[in-house]
């Protein structure tokens, strides 16, 4: 399939977009090729769309209001960090309590690699920030704030920039704010992000539920970039945009791209270049803290939320990273629990315990050298771990770990006999240096 | 837990209260000194590194006066009864 099979090289009328057939603007403007790692730097730039050019494309953005609820609910818009949540419902709750509101568009895109927050903020910034300022209006906010790590400077400037450009056009808005907090790998964490915008460490924390928290103390809604994006479009009355940004990891480098809901996941992969030999072994869904799919099962699935959740799948912020042939996904699910260790915030029992026990005990697996008491541990550890943290990192770890026990389930007898992967001795995904 | 749970009396919905009680931990405050599973045995397990595991379910009569008692002694103020309105138990 050609690019333009899937439209995706295609620059057209966003209002009525053949990309998305026909069903709501597209997000991207043209779909973007970057390293493998490292910051969403695209190899294949795009000029930022200036706001002039975003009302000629989409029309200006309405007031929001507290119908805009009633609206979110009835076209089904959820999360794009990754837990896909129904955004009604947290407008719901934040509207519950009764201090202060700070509302939050969350660009601090902590999934290794993930680069399709950053690709967004960077071609279509003043989407996200019209979904931001709809957010704040209609839920009467204090401030509203993009939240960015630390090290995204080109994101940064874009945004920086386009604020500046709509301060300078007199936009009648509330006052939008940039915050880069740290770059360590739970600083993109919502409780995170919440804790340090009221003055503590961008460190997770747990939720009190059922305590007596004071009926004044301040709230914070934190809402992923695209998922403010995809609220600024639909606040217009367009049709909720079917469709799901992508970071694909290629034979030489990522792609960002928008694919309509429904593309085959074959699809994808022939226009990434991975179907030109061997097939994937398997593919890596959702990124480090996501899961497993076995080849077999890659050739069924589409790119539908909905579809993949019935399997018991999740496409989470859209990360899709194939596993060549001849490489071991037990060696590489060792190295990604190594670095998911590494990057714990080191707060919660469980969490700063039970990853590098898993980590120690994936990589005894992966070499073939586990005891069969290290094996029953393992499995053990997983269930002593999950749900025990503050954040969801523990989880996303175990959740990896879980599907690789079970995709590469053959691979992991074969090891156990003593006959381990030819490729286990090289690593083919981009896992970054842990810091334990 | 399933002895002391088939042990529970079985009420009728309506005879039961409006409320349940969850006894909660919060892992960044824990440190896993671990008096709350000395204190509230039939509710806190120690996992193989000494954090407490807490029942998930509601808390019975019995199994609530302990489980004051670990939220009372806990020295990193660690533990809290959660309040569960009967609508949202599911």
């Amino acid at each position: 399939m050609s690019p333009d099979a899937l439209g995706l090289s295609a620059r057209v009328d966003l209002g009525r977009d053949p990309r998305t057939g026909g069903r709501g603007p597209a997000l991207l403007l043209r779909a973007v090729q970057l390293d493998r790692s490292g910051p969403a730097d695209p190899w294949n730039a795009v000029a930022t769309e200036r706001l002039a050019d975003l009302m000629d494309r989409v029309g200006p953005r309405p007031r929001g209001t507290a119908e805009l609820i009633g609206v979110l609910e009835r076209e089904g818009l959820t999360g794009h960090g990754g837990a896909h949540v129904p955004t009604w419902m947290k407008w719901r709750a934040a509207l519950r309590a009764g201090g202060p509101l700070t509302v939050v568009a969350n660009g601090a895109e902590s999934e290794p690699l993930s680069a399709k927050d950053a690709t967004l903020l960077q071609q279509r910034p003043h989407l996200v920030l019209d979904g931001l300022a709809l957010a704040a209006e209609a839920l009467g906010a204090r401030r509203a704030v993009v939240w960015l790590h630390g090290a995204d400077e080109v994101t940064r400037a874009a945004v920086q920039a386009a604020i500046n450009e709509r301060r300078a056009a007199r936009t009648a808005e509330p006052l939008l704010e940039v915050v880069a907090g740290p770059t360590h790998y739970l600083a993109g964490e919502s409780s995170a992000i919440t804790q340090a915008l009221n003055g503590g460490p961008a460190l997770p924390t747990a939720r009190r539920r059922g305590t007596d928290a004071a009926a004044d103390s301040p709230r914070t809604l934190v809402q992923n970039v695209e998922t403010l994006a995809r609220l600024a479009l639909i606040a217009r009355g367009y049709p909720p945009t079917a469709t799901m940004l992508l970071t694909v990891l290629t034979p030489v480098g990522r792609e960002v791209l928008e694919a309509p809901r429904g593309t085959p996941f074959t699809d994808v992969l022939e226009l990434t270049g991975w179907l030109r030999g061997r097939p994937p072994k398997a593919v890596l869904l959702g990124g480090f803290g996501g899961m497993w799919v076995h080849w077999r099962d890659v050739e069924r699935l589409t790119f539908d939320e909905a579809e993949l959740r019935a399997v018991g799948l999740t496409a989470g912020a859209g990360v899709v990273a194939p596993l060549p042939a001849g490489s071991c996904g037990l060696a590489e699910t060792a190295a990604m629990a190594e670095y998911l260790a590494s990057m714990s915030a080191r707060q919660c029992g469980p969490c700063l315990f039970g990853l590098p026990a898993l980590a120690e005990g994936v990589r005894l697996l992966a070499a073939g050298t586990a005891t069969r008491r290290e094996r029953i541990q393992v499995r053990a550890d997983l269930r002593a771990v999950a749900g025990r943290g503050a954040c969801h990192h523990p989880d996303g770890a175990t959740r990896l770990i879980t599907s690789a026990l079970t995709v590469f389930e053959h691979d992991l007898d074969q090891h156990a006999r003593g006959r381990v992967c030819p490729g286990s001795g090289e690593i083919t995904l981009p896992v970054p240096r842990g810091t334990r | 837990m399933t002895g002391r749970d088939a042990r529970r009396p079985v009420s009728p919905v309506a005879a039961r209260p409006a409320t349940e009680l969850r006894l909660r931990v919060d892992p960044v405050a824990c440190d896993g000194i671990g008096l709350c599973a000395h204190l509230a045995p039939s509710v806190v397990e120690l996992d193989r590194w000494g954090y407490p595991v807490v029942v998930g379910h509601d808390l019975g009569r019995g199994e609530a006066g302990e489980a004051r008692a670990a939220v009372r002694a806990c020295p990193r103020r660690a533990l809290w009864i959660e309040t569960v309105q009967r609508s949202t138990v599911t």
